[in-house]
């Protein structure tokens, strides 16, 4: 499974729900994939992206919400597991794609790399849906469930690297804005 | 000729912590992402039983920062209750999320490590917090006297939303008390 298809797999299930995409590869993939105001490309703040989800899920309970993480990321805020469970909002599904490596930095590999499983900490987190994937039409059943049942969902997507897309011409400020602009009007 | 008013000018002193909550409550603020601490939690037990707010127990002080960013994204107001000992992990996301892209989040520090302090690693951590939010743009605000929660708070929040900018609240000694050591 490759990250763009993932994606796009995502994009043609959604309509104005909001998609939090990690910094670099998702970010990039997803702006090229489709620019919609409910995207947030993420820049820096690595490994937030999962409590930036839980924050909006928990503001917004009547959308679904998704998260695209990624395994160096989520290795940084395990803990942001816990907090989800422990919130155990219903609307969060969170995608990971763990490529087992840092990819913006050079492709030295992750902890999930030497045997680190993250779906079986979300498990131990208590995160109530947690399915482990590398095929895209596995990821495709994942999604079609977490739309359909209630969550939170943890989708673990074991794929392959081969880079993305250009960088995309975002401003921060106004991503922001637009963002809060499909809730506020 | 605009007159300039004190909206604060007869403000009754409450108790430091019904001060906080109140103007909390003026904000329109609901989302309390949060890490415990024995000063924060003078207010934070009022906020966890008042339905007026949504409490958020974190496990890292950076997430408290990302989920009021996230709630704040979504169109509610969020702010965050920690401790000065954990301040310095709320540094990438307030610099990454909170500040370069303008987003709300009024910061309540409970602040250790000065008048009383008992133990001696609280000093290094607390002690340069007024110099570091400085460097980062950020306005912080400290509470001394009772009857100046209020005003001090009620104008940060202001402040915050106005200005789409992280600002600080810093609980010192003066105002909360010192923890006392217990053996």
């Amino acid at each position: 499974m490759l990250r763009p298809d993932g994606i796009r797999a995502l994009l043609e299930r959604v309509t104005d729900e909001p998609i939090i995409a990690n910094l670099g590869s998702a970010t990039f993939d997803l702006y090229h994939a489709q620019q919609r105001d409910a995207n947030f490309y993420t820049w820096g703040a690595m490994g937030m992206v999962s409590s930036i989800g839980l924050g909006v899920a928990l503001a917004a309970p009547e959308k679904k919400v998704y998260v695209i993480d990624g395994d160096g990321s989520l290795l940084m805020n395990l803990g942001s597991l816990s907090t989800i469970a422990r919130q155990n909002p219903k609307n969060l599904v969170h995608i990971v794609m763990d490529n087992q490596q840092w990819a913006e930095t050079g492709g030295q590999p992750t902890h999930t790399s030497t045997g680190t499983d993250l779906a079986e900490i979300a498990r131990g987190s208590g995160i109530a849906r947690v399915v482990r994937v590398s095929s895209l039409e596995d990821f495709e059943d994942a999604l079609d469930s977490a739309i359909r049942e209630e969550g939170p969902w943890c989708i673990v997507a074991d794929i392959e690297e081969q880079g993305h897309g250009a960088r995309p011409p975002v401003s921060v400020e106004e991503n922001l804005l637009r963002l809060r602009r499909t809730f506020t009007g | 000729m605009a007159r300039l008013v004190s909206r604060w000018h007869n403000a009754a002193a409450m108790h430091w912590t019904d001060a906080i909550v109140e103007s909390l409550k003026s904000h329109d603020v609901w989302l309390i992402p949060y890490v415990p601490d024995a000063i924060g939690w003078q207010v934070l037990s009022k906020l966890e039983q008042d339905p007026a707010f949504h409490t958020v127990p974190v496990a890292r002080e950076e997430e408290a920062i990302a989920v009021a960013a996230g709630a704040y994204a979504a169109g509610k107001r969020a702010a965050v209750f920690v401790q000065s000992s954990g301040f310095g992990n709320t540094i990438n996301s307030l610099a990454q999320l909170a500040v370069s892209h303008k987003i709300p989040v009024p910061v309540f520090v409970g602040m250790r490590g000065g008048l009383g302090e008992f133990n001696p690693v609280q000093i290094p951590s607390a002690h340069p917090i007024p110099g570091f939010l400085d460097a980062m743009n950020i306005q912080h605000f400290a509470p001394i006297n009772e009857t100046d929660v209020t005003s001090y708070v009620d104008g940060a929040l202001e402040l915050s939303f106005a200005s789409r900018m992280p600002v600080a609240v810093l609980l010192y000694s003066q105002l909360v008390g010192a923890k006392r050591a217990t053996s």
